[in-house]
């Protein structure tokens, strides 16, 4: 019996929400198999025919397991947890076995793989390395720190450095541990998200290879010896490894892709922040693969294979839509469209904006501040039996304007995920998960 | 009669002072804000489901008029019988008690048939029971089941102290499917097997091609009640009726097997003889096809392991 396989890739940049995500897709498809009453609208696309998910067996394949029994149980447990950083990429794999009728006649089930990756987001940002040299992305990296206040201290480092440096390893040690802790301060401090490469972050488990000690670094005129050389070998080596582990195996052959984003976040953070993540999302958006390329096409068929799948439907989500009350939601989902336009993916691919929240928190409420009914949420924050009210400012439609920033949104709450029915046997609460599960599967349910 | 006014548009001659802004057109724009609530709160639940609303149900319950043939039928034929012993015992009483025994003898003979009857289709009730309740998402209502099934089928009482080690209804499942269900599913495949050879045999001897109708029926309900009582359920005539609607059923959800039953049929015709006699009889080939896609589907529908049938 054939089995089509689907592969959705989930992107986003860190603290996104990929792997609450797959944790909602995971419990809430598995309770829809199980005729519990989740997710109205596509229970309604399969009404009348019999649905059965699973979880798929994992085989032997080299990717591990998605986790998750143990998100799941994070999420039910009293008092309860959000995932941890992501470490290291899991697949999570659903069997949907699907009832098939034509004209009154019963036809074999259809049977669908369905395959979703989870890995760091900071690893997202590897993939446009791919196609950059050392020197370009250098000069690109170098450009974008003048005039930070938090790489002063590296990039006077790297600007001491004669252009003639040897190949000395305490350079390059040096030179590396002082770019790498000025990412993790960026991140930490400053909450910007365009930080390559992505492994210095979030590096891969076990073991640290040599040529992952590398910083971007100028280059002599007229040559490329010394330091500068070697640091080239390292980053190199390092796209090499990206391109092996990330980008071929898991981002090479997609049929669909949802990219997670967290504008409230992002809109909190600042305008550079709010900037930076944008710059982010365009580089990371850009690198993946929309299209069959001839030359891809011709080598694939060189070698007696199927040319590489290209994607069909991309949905765009603005993550923990239930931080902010349904009435501004839509603009939401406008500044999100306004942002994400996919320039690069063509004409025949079918694009969607959405707000979700795949893990809901808060309700609605009403609340009077200053003589005037605002629609504003609320819930408990993690740690807090109290609730907490939460208005944290008018999410703009459009890219905010200076006035935009002249009055900050406020800093989002982290709050507790709302109690799943029978510890998370009976889905999970979400908001417009349903809407986006639907777009992605229409043709295939 | 009154003219009306003209319209008209005239400047006045007094300098007139600005018109305020009304503050309720443009309001100040509103601080955001986060407070906490003073009181304690429990934490938030799911949002209860929305309310489906369904058709009612069409009533199971008999047709007055059927209800009302079997009250008489049952009714009158009791009370004949009744006459009927009273009578014998008015000519003699050798004849009364023996009249008497041969009737009660006949009442139980039909008692314990009915009962038997009833017992099956309790059985195929609560074979739907058990697959309800493995197929719940309540870890206690899923081990109970998977206890009781494997405790009253063919080599599943081996497995209960194993079940009762795992405390992951996922692996309970996991092991019911793999021990007793595979074991009871390949018998089932087995005794279909077995159906499908005596099929072609019999139909190549068949002397009149109109029997070959009524030895295929024969076979075929036959071959689902030695299924079912593989599977512990042990149909009368009322049950074998029911178990035929159920496997009827199944028969969709295991459509796809038909495939497998291709191939198993293919397997047994790769005989030399029985090619040579299923080639002989038109239409041999296909009923020893099916009789292999009936025990499945007999299996499926006895199956609380399996998907639930519908009918």
């Amino acid at each position: 019996m054939t089995r089509r396989t689907i592969r959705v890739g989930v992107t986003g940049l860190a603290r996104a929400g990929k792997t609450a995500f797959l944790t909602s897709v995971a419990a809430n498809l598995l309770a829809l198999g199980a005729g519990r009453p989740v997710l109205p609208a596509l229970a309604r696309r399969v009404e009348g025919r019999g649905l059965q998910v699973s979880i798929a067996p994992a085989g032997a394949a080299g990717l591990p397991r998605f986790d998750h029994a143990a998100h799941l149980a994070a999420l039910t447990a009293d008092p309860p947890a959000w995932p941890a950083r992501t470490s290291s990429a899991s697949l999570l794999a659903l069997d949907l076995v699907l009832d098939r009728q034509r004209l009154g006649i019963s036809l074999p089930p259809a049977r669908i793989r369905l395959e979703l990756l989870d890995y760091p987001g900071e690893w997202l940002l590897d993939l446009p390395l791919v196609r950059t040299s050392y020197a370009d992305w250098s000069a690109a990296v170098l450009r974008r720190l003048e005039g930070h206040p938090m790489a002063q201290e590296f990039l006077a480092y790297a600007t001491a450095l004669p252009a003639g440096a040897p190949a000395d390893e305490a350079l390059a040690a040096t030179g590396h541990r002082l770019y790498r802790a000025m990412l993790a301060r960026m991140r930490d401090e400053a909450g910007l998200s365009l930080l390559q490469p992505g492994r210095f972050l979030m590096p891969a488990p076990g073991p640290e290879p040599a040529w992952m000690a590398f910083f971007p670094m100028r280059g002599p005129k007229g040559g490329n010896s010394g330091l500068h050389a070697l640091l080239a070998l390292r980053y190199a080596a390092y796209v090499r490894a990206v391109q092996e582990d990330l980008a071929e195996p898991m981002f090479g052959n997609l049929d669909r892709i949802v990219v997670l984003v967290d504008l409230l976040s992002a809109l909190s953070a600042g305008e550079a922040a709010f900037a930076d993540a944008s710059g982010a999302l365009a580089a990371a958006a850009g690198a993946l693969r929309w299209r069959r390329s001839l030359l891809d096409t011709a080598l694939a068929l060189g070698r007696l294979q199927r040319p590489p799948r290209t994607v069909s439907r991309v949905a765009y989500a603005a993550t923990k839509a239930d931080h902010v009350a349904d009435r501004q939601r839509g603009n939401l989902s406008a500044l999100l469209r306004a942002l994400a336009s996919p320039e690069s993916a063509g004409p025949d691919v079918r694009t969607a904006h959405m707000p979700i929240a795949a893990v809901r928190c808060t309700e609605d409420f009403v609340w009077t501040l200053d003589g005037r009914p605002v629609s504003a949420v609320r819930g408990r924050r993690i740690g807090d039996e109290r609730l907490l009210r939460s208005y944290p400012g008018e999410v703009p439609d459009r890219p905010p304007d200076a006035a935009f920033w002249a009055h900050p949104f406020l800093q989002l709450p982290v709050f507790e995920p709302r109690r799943p029915p029978d510890a998370g046997r009976g889905g999970v609460p979400e908001l417009g998960l349903d809407a986006l599960l639907l777009f992605l599967l229409e043709g295939i349910l | 009669m009154t003219v009306p006014p003209r319209p008209r548009i005239e400047v006045e001659d007094a300098p007139a002072t600005p018109i305020p802004a009304s503050p309720a057109a443009n309001p100040a724009p509103l601080r955001p804000r986060i407070e906490l609530e003073d009181t304690r709160a429990e934490r938030l639940h799911a949002e209860p489901p929305p309310e489906v609303l369904t058709d009612p149900a069409p009533s199971r319950r008999a047709p007055l008029v059927l209800a009302g043939a079997v009250t008489l039928a049952l009714g009158v034929g009791g009370l004949s019988l009744a006459n009927f012993v009273i009578d014998q015992f008015t000519r003699a009483a050798w004849l009364g008690w023996t009249t008497l025994g041969v009737a009660t003898a006949g009442v139980a003979l039909l008692g314990a048939g009915v009962l038997r009857d009833v017992r099956a289709v309790l059985a195929l009730r609560h074979v739907d029971g058990l697959r309800a309740d493995l197929a719940s998402t309540e870890p206690r209502r899923i081990m109970s089941a998977a206890l009781d099934w494997a405790a009253s089928v063919p080599g599943g009482p081996a497995l209960l102290p194993a079940l009762r080690a795992v405390n992951d209804p996922d692996a309970a499942l996991a092991l019911l499917r793999s021990g007793p269900g595979q074991a009871l599913r390949g018998e089932a495949d087995r005794m279909g097997r077995t159906a499908a050879l005596q099929m072609v045999a019999g139909i190549a001897a068949m002397p009149s091609p109109s029997l070959d109708v009524l030895l295929v029926a024969w076979r075929g309900v036959r071959l689902v009640r030695q299924v079912a009582q593989l599977y512990g359920v042990r149909p009368g005539t009322l049950g074998t009726f029911a178990l035929l609607r159920r496997t009827i059923g199944a028969a969709t959800t295991v459509g796809a097997l038909e495939f497998a039953g291709n191939a198993a049929a293919h397997a047994v015709l790769s005989n030399p003889l029985l090619a040579h006699l299923a080639g002989e009889v038109a239409g041999a080939g296909v009923a020893a096809r099916r009789m292999v896609v009936l025990a499945r589907a007999a299996a499926a529908a006895c199956d609380p392991l399996e998907p639930p049938v519908r009918r």
